[in-house]
């Protein structure tokens, strides 16, 4: 199945609203999730996820936390913080401005 | 907010960096387990199951890469890599960086010293706050019917101090000062009196200046109306003297036999306004005719009683936001109405007297006689300085030819030019840090060791001033030496990591390079030596000059009468007792005394009169002339030529009597015996005349340096204003060990009379080249530093390039070539760049040495022995330098040199 790259920029927004949903989630089940939601249309380099995490950490959108999976492994969940909230409502305001100015240049003939 | 919070969060993880990298790491791994076992699950054999997760996830290396730069430390993370490098480096070669550190702090280090000197004397602020805004006033044209004392441009009358001070638009602060003797006055604290230097002051010298008491408490105005009887100490004084001890407040100091109470100490560092000499103590400006200003005698009146006498200085803190021309285009017009207040009309002739400002910086030491030869040390020892940065760059060019596989390599797995610049720049910072800082103690070690040479009182501070010179040459030092290598190391191709030879082409115009470099620096050395030469021929010069008596011997010292003594027939008594106890001290074969004293430098001078006939249109036509107590030439052991000497009996009743030197016969009254002819002191008729009764031969009055003047000596008993008297005491054994038997007598003479400056008149001739011989002694060092330095570099390069041709030497060796041919082929190496050097350096070290030609005494710039001296030197240091290699040369087993190649 061909999978379409993800626009650049956008991978904050995708692992934000991820995030949003609640919960906490390792790298792997972010990429799961991604995926999953997408119906496998998005393809993330799974790599880029970690650069973008550490970002993400920096800034304080996300707070992370060591645990233990299911399997017993150890791991890193990631959790959305109040900031981390805030940024995905700009985020994704922004997204939807971008993108309802692309679609209406696309619709006016 | 946000941003502070994420930069807390930088921060821990630039603290645990390394835990950062672990969790990071697991995380990845995870993440790929998980994958492959997702993978394998879906049917995939276990190794198609792994690169098929790898595939998913990405470059993991890269990404670690990319995680780990995003926290933003990347740069101070290179710049630690570089120096823990460099470090390792460094440590691994400990004989090249030892030199190279040495090379530096010598350079750096001699620089910092002679440039601290400096600053102390020439550009350093009073150390008070806003130092800008404080200047000293000067006169220029001082009204014609006032006297003054002291330096002709520096004093002014109490009248105008008093009108000045209230100028409110102007200054802030005006203070006067004014000491209290030429030279010091005379203290007395418990038993022992001493001289020390001291002022009376304005009582807001010390507020008006911002300086505060270290101890207790400075004077205020109340203190300067009333005159009051106390004195405030300096904090040198009071270690010096006191040994700190907090209890010496609301303890008694006599000044000149008057009580004054101390009530207080100066800070630290503050040394007084005095030009060339730190303030002992201060006293309020008196009223009373024992403490006078400049040492008067009482007849002389107070500041207040006499306005024709001009003889306080004014020092003063302008208002700020006033500048010096606004502030001089509002004094002057009041100045010169008030200017002849009390002193007569004004002559409209005359040039009306002007206000100027100096700054308030450096130590003020009369013209640029001190700057002269310190700048003239400051150009040496950047001299020195350049040498051994061009050594240090030539040992790092040699030593980076032994790293070209590691650039190579580097380079060919993707370094840009730029980090191994940046590496090898922080290399030579490293060197440069160390060399600094180890040239830093050796400078403030040094610095103290200047001082007492040159004669300063002056502490010389490492202060600011010169930790910023230190920097700034340190920086200079690392580009010039630390860019050179550089090139050399970068233009490697990346393909010579695969090459084993160790031969190439480019190792010939490097090697041209340090053969200039060499040349150069054996030029350079050139220079210094021939000026040490010449310095060290001129203090030879100066200690073996004929001096006309026989200076060893003799304890030299000064009495001034204690104020009982009134009039002149007193003070001439006075002596004359004095110098009978004197001669009846065991151990003194004879004494005599003199108004001032032979080598310190004062005369006094006027115009020769000889049989009633003054000489002013005659050339020469002065006379210089010294007032002298009985056995003077006997005393001194300058021969007679003709007469006699001085004795006893030419007293104050007896006929006026002088003794002339050769030189003043020989000008003034040639072709005859001048015996009984008339020298008189003045061409104005009714002056005395005093009849020729012997002719002296011709000795040093002033110093070393003086050249034969006509000379006159008057028997002190026949001039009137006696007043301070010098002493000569003749000895067989060494002088200063009559001195505490000296020291009774005088006080059974008078209890506040201290010795001034007691000293042999050996002593005092050496302190009068005390600036030669420090001048010497400096650029004997550097010249010595600088041709060990060029030694080192010379050898350096001789030994790198023998190295480099071990096996052109073996082949010719092989070939028939004898050790002596070999041995001639090094030497003629080094022998060419000594030419080399030499014809280059040559011309320039006479030019130099033209520029230093008022230095100089018995000898000319050009002079021929110093010269071959010089180059002799070069050429020697240049033999034993190229020996070590030249041996090692001769030494190749052509077998062995062919094997390794």
């Amino acid at each position: 199945m061909h999978q379409d790259e993800i626009p650049p920029g956008t991978l904050y927004l995708l692992i934000l609203r991820t995030l949003a949903r609640g919960g906490e989630l390792h790298g792997y089940e972010i990429a799961n999730s991604i995926q999953r939601l997408s119906d496998d249309v998005l393809q993330v380099e799974e790599g880029s996820l970690y650069p973008a995490l550490q970002r993400m950490l920096i800034k304080g959108w996300v707070k992370a936390k060591w645990g233990v999976t299911a399997g017993n492994r150890r791991a890193r969940y990631y959790q959305l913080s109040p900031l981390g909230r805030k940024q995905l409502e700009v985020e994704v305001s922004q997204f939807e401005r971008v993108v309802g100015a692309i679609t209406r240049v696309i619709q006016t003939a | 907010m946000q941003w502070l919070s994420g930069l807390g969060r930088r921060l821990l993880m630039l603290v645990w960096r390394r835990r950062f990298d672990y969790d990071l790491e697991e995380e990845i791994r995870l993440h790929l387990e998980l994958r492959e076992q997702e993978k394998r699950e879906a049917g995939l054999m276990p190794d198609e199951a792994r690169y098929a997760a790898r595939r998913q996830f990405g470059n993991p290396t890269q990404l670690r890469e990319v995680s780990h730069d995003m926290w933003g430390w990347q740069t101070l993370e290179t710049l630690m890599q570089d120096l823990s490098y460099g470090v390792r480096q460094l440590r691994r070669n400990p004989g090249f960086t030892a030199v190279a550190v040495v090379t530096l702090a010598l350079g750096i280090g001699a620089n910092t010293a002679i440039f601290s000197v400096m600053n102390t004397v020439i550009l350093r602020f009073l150390p008070v706050p806003d130092p800008q805004r404080v200047v000293f006033l000067r006169v220029e044209g001082r009204p014609d019917n006032t006297s003054e004392t002291g330096d002709d441009s520096r004093t002014f009358n109490e009248y105008t101090f008093e009108q000045l001070r209230n100028e409110r638009r102007v200054f802030s602060d005006l203070m006067a000062f004014v000491p209290l003797g030429i030279g010091g006055v005379a203290v007395r604290y418990g038993e022992d009196p001493e001289i020390v230097p001291g002022d009376m002051v304005s009582g807001n010298f010390f507020s008006g200046l911002g300086v505060e008491p270290a101890r207790g408490r400075t004077f205020t105005l109340e203190d300067e109306k009333q005159h009051a009887p106390v004195v405030v100490l300096s904090y040198n004084y009071w270690t010096r003297r006191f040994a700190r001890n907090p209890s010496v407040l609301g303890q008694t100091l006599f000044v000149r036999g008057v009580p004054f109470t101390i009530v207080g100490v100066a800070a630290r560092d503050f040394w007084g306004v005095e030009p060339g000499q730190p303030t002992d103590v201060w006293v309020p400006l008196q009223n009373r005719p024992e403490v006078t200003a400049w040492g008067g005698s009482a007849d002389d009146g107070t500041i207040y009683s006499t306005p024709a006498w001009w003889c306080l200085m004014m020092i003063g803190r302008l208002q700020p936001g006033v500048s010096r021309t606004q502030a001089l285009s509002a004094l002057n017009p009041l100045f010169q109405r008030i200017a002849y207040e009390g002193v007569g009309k004004r002559n409209p002739k005359e040039r009306p007297p002007q206000i100027y400002f100096t700054s308030a910086r450096g130590v003020e030491w009369g013209d640029t006689e001190a700057a002269q030869p310190l700048v003239a040390l400051m150009a040496m020892v950047g001299l020195v300085l350049v040498i051994a940065c061009t050594n240090v760059a030539m040992l790092l060019v040699a030593r980076n030819t032994t790293r070209q596989r590691e650039f190579s390599l580097r380079m060919a797995l993707g370094a840009g030019r730029m980090r191994l610049f940046r590496q090898l720049f922080t290399e030579s910072l490293l060197l440069v840090a160390g060399g600094a800082l180890v040239g830093w103690v050796f400078a403030g070690w040094s610095g103290a060791a200047l001082t007492r040479w040159a004669g300063l009182d002056f502490k010389v501070a490492l202060d600011r001033t010169v930790l910023l010179f230190t920097v700034a040459i340190s920086l200079v030092a690392a580009l010039a030496f630390g860019l050179a290598p550089l090139r050399s190391a970068v233009r490697v191709a990346p393909g010579l990591a695969l090459k084993t030879s160790a031969a190439s082409g480019q190792d010939r115009a490097r090697l041209r390079a340090g053969q200039l470099v060499v040349a150069m620096q054996m030029a350079l050395c050139v220079v210094l030596l021939v000026v040490a030469g010449l310095l060290v021929r001129t203090l030879r010069n100066l200690e073996t000059a004929d001096l006309g008596m026989k200076a060893s011997g003799l304890l030299a010292f000064g009495i001034t009468p204690p104020q009982s003594v009134r009039t002149d027939a007193e003070a001439i008594h006075f002596f004359q007792s004095l110098t009978e106890r004197l001669r009846a001290l065991p151990g003194v074969e004879s004494a005599t005394l003199m108004g001032n004293r032979i080598g310190a430098g004062w005369s006094n001078n006027t115009n020769a009169t000889v049989d009633g006939v003054s000489m002013k249109d005659h050339q020469p036509s002065s006379m210089r002339w010294n007032a002298v107590g009985p056995d003077y030439f006997h005393v001194l052991g300058t021969p007679l030529l003709l007469g006699r000497d001085f004795t006893d009996t030419d007293s104050a009743s007896a006929p006026k009597v002088v003794i002339i030197n050769q030189t003043f016969a020989k000008s003034y009254v040639p072709d005859r015996s001048p015996l009984g002819h008339y020298v008189a002191l003045d061409a104005k008729p009714g002056e005395d005349h005093f009849v020729v009764i012997g002719v002296a031969a011709d000795s040093r009055y002033t110093g070393v340096r003086e050249k034969p003047v006509p000379m006159a000596y008057f028997p002190y008993t026949q001039l009137s204003g006696t007043g301070t008297m010098h002493f000569e005491l003749r000895t067989q054994g060494n002088p200063t060990a009559l001195l505490p038997e000296v020291r009774r007598v005088v006080r059974e003479a008078g209890p506040d009379l201290p010795l001034i400056q007691p000293m042999t008149q050996h002593q005092q001739f050496e302190d009068s080249f005390s600036q030669e011989r420090l001048f010497a002694r400096l650029s004997m060092f550097f010249g010595l530093l600088a041709a060990l330095l060029v030694a080192t570099g010379l050898y350096g390069t001789l030994a790198y390039k023998v190295g480099q041709r071990t096996a052109e030497i073996g082949v010719r060796m092989a070939l028939g070539a004898e050790r002596r041919q070999v041995l001639w082929m090094v030497l003629r190496e080094s022998l060419v760049l000594s030419l080399v050097g030499i014809t280059v350096g040559l011309p320039l070290a006479i030019a130099g040495a033209r520029l230093l030609r008022s230095q100089l005494y018995g000898l000319e710039p050009g002079d021929p022995l110093t010269l071959a001296a010089a180059l002799a030197g070069v050429t020697l240091v240049a033999l034993v330098a190229s020996l070590i290699p030249a041996r090692r040369a001769t030494t190749i087993d052509p077998i062995v040199a062919l094997r390794y190649e």
